[in-house]
């Protein structure tokens, strides 16, 4: 297998449209990486960078530190997994998965022993004489993956593979391609909008908006230390309730709320006196207390935790948005009161986190 | 790998591709017999050929084209039957030299009150060479397909799989 350096890649379409600011990025060998960020951010377009379908416009590629930035697609020794399969539909699956090493005029025995393995990794061993149009969308994303795998890349590449997928399949199909790095350790580069399948999927999550990196971290950083306000935003669902504090003493002030500091979160906010910041506190982190009062407008069960949607101060206050664990049953313009378990904190300004003030 | 393996992989194969090779000899014969149908009747041989032979002939290559086909598709999935089939139009082939070609070849006709040859020699042997070329293309395609069902059914009773 391989590792991949990205360093400051740039891509400027020929309008002027610049898609990708200064990515770098280095993958281990065996790793899988998953890019994450809302469409448009990017991510697709730095994958496309990578396979040799895009040209790079500043910076440099590395594959095993021999530099490919301006070698053609075929000669990068990667397979990609696109989200629309791309079967050939006349052909059989066993066809299908054989096709590359047919094109390299490779043995047609090795094909054979190369494809029945595949299969045997991904369970298609008695699907091999059908058709794409006779199996089903997670099966059909399988054969694409099969494809990948007999052609023993050095690098894996997919794109958004799962989101043709109904939610069930898509929960089934993200175990399987977990499964399937663990057994090929293979070097790995994931796109998708999805943060559960990132955050499930990931070694380390490269969270983009905007053609820029945010963070880039494993998924429990991307949780537990988000690196500024979208990536607190994005990662978590439901996303992070913001609130703007003023920081005053021991106590953070908002619109119709108080929250007292612990001594650590003071100390963080030191140099925060007496000025505003962003508090964010997930709704998961969110309990049943006495200290903030707010007036629910839903209540959403879910089974194992109900939703709590409302406003803090009444209601022309903040919107936020409980996860309580277990079955509540509260109704429209109940008061409850809550309680903020955990809490991060933002410059208002520069939108970063304030180091240290996660506890 | 020892030359057993080779085989041994060549035979499971067959399970997942085509065969293509018997598929092809198939086309080649529908082909050959394509170019002898439009070749065999000549315009300026006066009433000759006003008989029922003709409509008769035409039906025949219809039929003909047709089982062809339909072999090609049988043997593509190893089909013995269908080498059956080919056998007894690949036989039927070197049969119909000796009906339409060989008599227009042996008979004279007249033309404008000339007697002139129905089916020159330059005419009968291209016809000839497409019927036999078409016969021998549909009997290597039965022989290779026959072969090849008999080591497919043979591979799959090995592995306990049925066809």
């Amino acid at each position: 297998m391989a590792t991949l350096s990205l360093q400051h890649i740039d891509k400027i379409y020929d309008n002027n449209v610049q898609a990708v600011y200064d990515f770098n990025l280095e993958v281990k060998d065996g790793e899988l990486i998953v890019l994450v960020g809302p469409s448009g951010c990017g991510k697709s377009t730095t994958l496309r960078m990578v396979a040799g379908l895009e040209d790079i416009s500043n910076g440099k590629l590395l594959l095993d530190g021999k530099d490919i930035t301006n070698a053609p697609a075929k000669d990068r020794d990667m397979a990609m997994v696109f989200q629309s399969y791309a079967l050939y539909g006349h052909m059989t699956i066993y066809e299908n998965m054989a096709f590359s090493l047919t094109l390299r005029k490779e043995n047609p025995n090795v094909i054979h022993k190369k494809v029945l393995a595949a299969a045997e990794v991904l369970g298609l061993t008695s699907q091999l004489n059908k058709k794409p149009a006779q199996l089903s969308g997670g099966q059909r994303q399988r054969v694409a993956m099969g494809r990948s795998i007999v052609r023993n890349p050095k690098v894996f590449l997919f794109d958004e593979p799962l989101s043709n997928l109904d939610a069930k399949l898509r929960g089934a199909t993200r175990r399987e391609i977990l499964l399937l790095h663990k057994r090929l350790k293979a070097t790995m580069l994931y796109v998708t909008h999805d943060q559960t399948e990132a955050l499930t999927l990931a070694d380390r999550i490269v969270c983009m908006s905007m053609g820029h990196v945010q963070q880039v971290g494993t998924p429990l950083e991307l949780y537990d230390s988000p690196a500024n306000i979208f990536v607190a935003s994005f990662i978590g669902l439901p996303p992070m309730n913001f609130f703007d504090v003023t920081v005053s003493g021991d106590k953070l002030k908002g619109e119709g709320f108080e929250v007292s500091l612990t001594p650590e979160e003071k100390q963080t906010l030191a140099e925060y006196q007496g000025k505003q910041i962003v508090l964010g506190v997930r709704p998961e982190n969110i309990t049943v207390g006495n200290d903030i009062p707010a007036t629910v407008t839903m209540n959403e069960n879910l089974g194992m935790n109900t939703l709590v949607h409302g406003y803090i101060g009444g209601n022309t206050g903040v919107k936020v948005t409980a996860k309580l664990k277990g079955w509540t049953d509260y109704k429209a313009d109940d008061t409850v009161s809550f309680a903020f378990d955990r809490k991060h904190f933002f410059d208002k300004e520069t939108t970063k986190a304030i180091r240290g003030g996660e506890l | 790998m020892t030359t057993q393996d080779e085989r041994s992989i060549a035979r499971d194969r067959m399970r997942f591709i085509k065969n293509s090779q018997s598929a092809r000899l198939c086309y080649l014969g529908i082909l050959f017999d394509v170019l002898y149908f439009v070749n065999i009747y000549k315009s300026d041989v006066g009433t000759y050929y006003y008989n029922v032979k003709i409509g008769a002939s035409i039906v025949y290559n219809l039929v003909f084209l047709l089982a062809a086909f339909l072999a090609s598709e049988g043997v593509k999935n190893y089909k013995k039957e269908f080498s059956y089939i080919l056998f007894v139009i690949s036989a039927l082939q070197i049969v119909r030299i000796f009906i339409i070609p060989m008599q227009a070849h042996n008979a004279t006709t007249l033309v404008n009150e000339v007697a002139v040859s129905v089916m020159n020699n330059g005419q009968f042997y291209r016809v000839v060479i497409y019927l036999v070329l078409s016969a021998v293309a549909l009997l290597a395609a039965a022989i290779i397909n026959l072969q090849k069902s008999n080591a497919i059914a043979e591979h799959l009773k090995s592995i306990g799989e049925t066809a």
